[in-house]
């Protein structure tokens, strides 16, 4: 039991892998595996979309559908929601999304085994003081997702004040009645709130459940639980999040 | 005190049944409206995942808390 417990503590924490010296101090930068792993995403995400936008022409062909296909997908996400000033705002939520769907997704490609198992199977020395690092979601660590719903917010209130200037959006806050005004400053706080911890929470828990799956029976039978709780339920959060932002601007935008 | 702390937990896990409830109930009005106004189908969609997603909500609270008594208490 304990055993289990330990195992499942390690799997759900994020374990600091390196640290960053900051030069002139003591203090170092702790780099957890978490951060790794957003790292390897943003690499994999920037070069797709350098393949995918090289030689771009007038009449697409081959990889530009697709590319095509993805940005008036997002554009048309954005515009039911938002409306007029859709455009403003579909780079940075198209960006969100992209990013969300592959870091909720991503330990489906998680077939690297770590040193630990390495060691366990080839019985070699050196595999032991390999670092322990496997493919987890990033997004199943708070910090990240509260990361995201704070730069939602601030796109909420940038958005506002950029587009009904500020004496407009600050009428806002009394929209109804005046009374509101408590509530409508609340908004601010429980919308990314409840966000952030929406995101944290769908994945965490898919991942523990697949976590103990794998403890439980490890052949065949996780492939067919992970295609619900690591596909559907990551593609669905990820989209989620971006609807729900889009909603909350275009709240205030209309 | 561990054991207390794993019911605990069971019990804030509890939150999930109304989030079960609710949205059950917002699926099953939306395919009776579909049913109806097959025409309206997709402004449905978005306004059912809109209060599926309010209604889960509370179930993720309750997890949180679970985890949070789970990591700092058990």
């Amino acid at each position: 039991m304990s055993d289990l417990n330990t195992e499942l503590n390690h799997a759900m924490l994020p374990h600091e892998m390196f640290s960053i010296p900051v030069p002139f101090t003591d203090y170092k930068i702790p780099v957890t595996d978490t951060v790794v792993v957003t790292w390897i995403i943003m690499a994999v995400i920037i070069l797709f979309a350098y393949i995918f936008t090289k030689k771009l022409s007038m009449v697409p062909q081959g990889k530009q559908n697709f590319a095509e296909v993805v940005v008036e997908l997002v554009n048309n996400l954005v515009k039911d929601a938002v409306g007029h000033h859709w455009r403003l705002f579909a780079p940075y939520l198209g960006t969100v999304l992209l990013f969300l769907i592959v870091s909720n997704i991503v330990s489906i490609f998680n077939i690297i085994p770590n040193g630990e198992q390495l060691h366990k199977l080839t019985h070699m020395e050196i595999f032991e003081h390999f670092p322990n690092f496997a493919l987890r979601p990033p997004t199943k660590d708070i910090n990240v997702t509260a990361c995201l719903a704070i730069m939602s917010i601030l796109l909420v209130v940038i958005g506002g004040i950029r587009v009904k200037r500020l004496s407009g959006w600050l009428k806002h806050f009394l929209h109804p009645i005046p009374v509101m005004l408590p509530f409508n400053i609340l908004d601010y706080v429980i919308k990314p709130l409840s966000l952030c911890l929406r995101l944290f929470g769908n994945i965490l828990a898919a991942f523990i459940i697949m976590e103990l799956i794998y403890m439980a029976f490890p052949p065949v039978v996780p492939a067919a639980f992970s295609i619900y709780f690591d596909l559907f339920d990551g593609l669905l959060q990820a989209y989620i999040f971006v609807f729900l932002t889009s909603l909350y601007v275009g709240e205030v935008v209309e | 005190m561990n054991g207390l702390v794993a019911i605990a937990a069971a019990i804030a896990v509890f939150t999930g049944v109304g989030a079960g409830i609710g949205i059950g109930i917002a699926t099953s009005k939306a395919a009776e409206g579909v049913s109806r106004q097959p025409e309206a189908a997709g402004q449905i969609r978005g306004i059912t995942l809109l209060g599926a997603v309010l209604a889960e909500a509370t179930a993720i609270y309750g997890l949180f808390i679970a985890i949070l008594l789970y990591l700092k208490l058990g």
